[in-house]
């Protein structure tokens, strides 16, 4: 996460929040405003529980979710969830927003449709696959099972 | 040790070689004992070998164009084209390449009319004019379709095309979010555009149409995620809608009527396409018509395939599940079905009947018969009477152990016990695997030699079926077969057929599944395309390899044939490697998303060591 930059003298103002946003007209702002605030990321209140993770791993499947990126999340027809690598952000508010709104790429929209609750499991899950370093293939290491269609 | 039909090879042992090997090992010549090739004089018409053995339908138009997916109705890819020789095919060499600017799996094969080629892409489907009469393959035009983002994650086995047709000085080609569209050949303008399926559903489409007396026949994908599969036909003046008929459900919705007389008894009466599923499962049932379509304009019929039932899980659906995994022949006037034959009753194992169905005549038992002959994902090579259905010979074509062989009096494949799958259970070395014996690379068929060159795959499964919920536009499948490398340490072979006797007359082996189609041309030279990116001439009659050259990516297209505007013979292929292969199986072949970087997979472990993604033709000459 970048640091907040803030100063109360230039003419362009960085606040910080989810992501960073570029204020040029201060005076718009109201008395008393907060120039240099935190990062207030959205949290996950699953993230990490082994239990809630156990129950997504199950969503995960009953959702056909594994059918789109695999087995336990190796990729498939989507992308895979096993490189630590983010097509749209990989904080738990990212997650949690790509499976609410679905993406363009054919990831279906999940909000509505399933509790939220059940979104927070599924994302505490999807990250706890993000483990793996992928960077170098070798061609001598081990390998992973795959099915096609 | 488990028995294994393999050509006419009684026992081999199965598995003896493990998944992590062979992948190094180079292509081997591998001539079957017994029988010679049905070598006659090399009539260069192409019309008849000695034999009698001949295509049932003409090259559409001149004999040094390509007009059609396979060149002709007859699905041959046979070309009269005869420069290129056993004896100077050595002396083949790049004559000019071009980028498709498109990366993914380039199935399909490019059109050749006049002096112009047509080329279209994987999604984003874009098609490109090439002016072959100038130096330098300068684009006559090119044209980016409006094609929905959506349609990529509703593709289950890649965003592939597998080609457009030409008539009537217009080029017809289908977009992967359901659409059909008619271009103008000259000008590159769309002249009209057809919204054929509901990608909500997971409609999409990735087959090649062609245009039968007027109207352009299309057919969807999607039998991953739970659709209920049709073929229909399109005016190709307006692109109006002139038929539809399902493959699953109600007589009415799949146009059995009067006219429908199955060959075999279990494929007679009301509703099949319902009654033979339990309850409403029949509309999420699959019977999608992904792959290639025939047309015999004596009987007017057309032949097509149709996909896996849906889900994969068999318990979901107890039945015969009619008409998926089937042939179905349909009146090409009205889409109503005259005959139909489910060559795997109630699928377990993702045996979809889409491959293509060549049309010819040959000599069997003494006797000429209008035959089509199909390879079916399931490892059955049949010989098939086109007028009715019947089976005239099946054999096995690739090792397989699912099946002993076709009870010739009812049909139906004879089932092994222990190959069935079901629902919570692992079942073991199923073979071939869910990607069959052969899918969707087209074989060709040579009427100088009376052989059919079938390019295979041999790999082996276990599968794993599992309860699963239909929810609109995902997959609905419930199932997972890991795969690896089949019986012998080789996992394809690009093999000879004699379609007459069901004898495998000679074979190439290779390291990995052949995923790219057969081209036979007069000259007694056939080609195909490797998944790891060599390009080889072969002797028709010896199988042997004259001529071999690594283009840029693995070739899962089509060769094909043309002269140019200098005279010569020219030969084109796609190189691109994907497909189910190339996005599902060799899941480490991209290089251009940063964010999917994926682990090498069993079934295909070294394969990123030859290839990677691209997108492009390469095309050869003397």
């Amino acid at each position: 996460m970048t640091s907040a930059v803030g100063t109360d003298t230039g003419s362009n103002y960085f606040v910080a929040g989810d992501s960073l946003r570029l204020i040029e007209h201060p005076e718009i702002l109201p008395a008393g405003f907060p120039l240099q605030i935190k990062p207030l990321p959205i949290k996950n209140r699953y993230e990490g529980d082994k239990g809630a993770i156990a129950n997504g791993a199950k969503l995960f499947v009953g959702y056909n979710c594994l059918d789109c990126h695999g087995a336990d999340g190796s990729g498939a027809m989507g992308p895979s969830f096993q490189d630590g690598r983010w097509h749209f952000g990989g904080s738990p508010g990212d997650v949690f927003e790509s499976i609410y709104q679905g993406r363009p790429d054919g990831m279906p929209a999940w909000g509505g449709r399933i509790s939220n609750e059940q979104i927070w499991i599924l994302t505490a899950y999807v990250r706890s696959l993000s483990s793996k370093d992928l960077s170098t293939e070798n061609f001598t290491g081990k390998t992973v099972e795959r099915t096609g269609h | 040790m488990k028995r294994v039909l393999l050509g006419h090879a009684a026992i081999a042992t199965l598995m003896a070689v493990a998944a992590c090997n062979g992948g190094d090992k180079g292509a081997t010549a591998d001539s079957a004992s017994g029988s010679e090739p049905q070598v006659t004089s090399g009539a260069a018409t192409g019309t008849a070998s000695t034999s009698g053995a001949r295509i049932a339908v003409a090259h559409a138009g001149p004999p040094g164009e390509w007009q059609m997916p396979a060149g002709d109705y007859a699905s041959s890819r046979y070309s009269e084209l005869a420069s290129i020789t056993p004896q100077n095919a050595a002396n083949l060499h790049v004559s000019w390449a071009f980028s498709t600017g498109v990366l993914r799996g380039h199935e399909g094969q490019p059109l050749v009319v006049g002096n112009t080629m047509y080329v279209v892409t994987p999604y984003p489907n874009v098609s490109y004019a090439i002016d072959l009469a100038q130096t330098g393959q300068p684009l006559k035009w090119k044209f980016r379709p409006d094609n929905s983002q959506q349609a990529i994650g509703r593709a289950c086995c890649d965003v592939v095309n597998r080609g457009a047709t030409y008539a009537d000085g217009r080029i017809f080609y289908n977009l992967l979010d359901g659409h059909t569209v008619a271009i103008d050949a000259v000008t590159g303008n769309q002249v009209w555009r057809t919204k054929m399926g509901d990608l909500s559903r997971g409609e999409t489409i990735t087959m090649a149409p062609i245009v039968v007396k007027g109207k352009v026949i299309v057919g969807s994908s999607g039998g991953e995620m739970g659709v209920r599969g049709w073929i229909a036909a399109l005016d190709a003046a307006t692109g109006k809608e002139v038929w539809r008929a399902y493959n699953i459900g109600p007589d009415k919705d799949v146009k059995v009527g009067p006219k429908f007389k199955p060959f075999y008894a279990h494929d007679r009466g009301k509703d099949l396409g319902a009654t033979s599923w339990p309850g409403d499962t029949w509309k999420t049932g699959g019977g999608a018509v992904w792959g290639w379509l025939s047309y015999d304009p004596a009987l007017n019929l057309i032949y097509h395939g149709t996909s896996n039932p849906g889900p994969w899980n068999e318990n979901q659906r107890t039945g015969d599940n009619k008409w998926t995994a089937s042939i179905l022949a349909r009146d090409a006037d009205t889409g109503e079905m005259v005959w139909a034959l489910q060559v795997t009753p109630h699928d377990m194992w993702d045996y979809d009947a889409v491959n293509e169905n060549i049309l010819v005549d040959l000599p069997i038992k003494g006797q000429m018969r209008k035959v089509l002959v199909h390879f079916d994902r399931n490892g059955f090579a049949y010989t098939i009477d086109r007028a009715t259905g019947e089976i005239l010979l099946a054999e096995p074509f690739v090792p397989m152990n699912w099946s002993t062989g076709i009870d010739m009096a009812t049909g139906r494949p004879n089932v092994v016990e222990t190959k069935k799958t079901a629902q919570d259970k692992n079942v073991k070395d199923i073979c071939p695997s869910l990607e069959g014996g052969k899918n969707q690379q087209p074989a060709a068929f040579s009427p100088q030699t009376g052989l059919f060159y079938v390019p295979t795959n041999n790999l082996c499964m276990d599968f794993q079926a599992r309860a699963v919920t239909y929810i609109a536009g995902t997959p609905f499948i419930g199932g997972n077969a890991p795969e690896k490398g089949g019986p012998g340490g080789y996992r394809g072979e690009f093999i000879a057929w004699d379609a007459t006797t069901g004898k495998k007359i000679w074979g190439i082996k290779e390291p990995y599944p052949v995923w790219g189609g057969a081209l036979a041309t007069a000259g007694g030279v056939v080609f195909y395309g490797t998944l790891d990116g060599w390009f080889k001439a072969v002797d028709a009659r010896s199988g042997k390899v004259l001529w071999q050259f690594k283009v840029g990516s693995g070739v899962v297209g089509n060769p094909v044939t043309y002269t140019g505007p200098d005279g010569k013979q020219y030969v084109a292929i796609y190189a691109g490697i994907g497909g189910d292969m190339g996005l599902l199986i060799a899941g480490d072949v991209a290089a251009n998303l940063p964010y999917d970087v994926r682990e090498r997979g069993t079934t295909l472990p070294d394969i990123a060591r030859w290839t990677s993604w691209g997108g492009e033709l390469f095309v050869f000459s003397l």
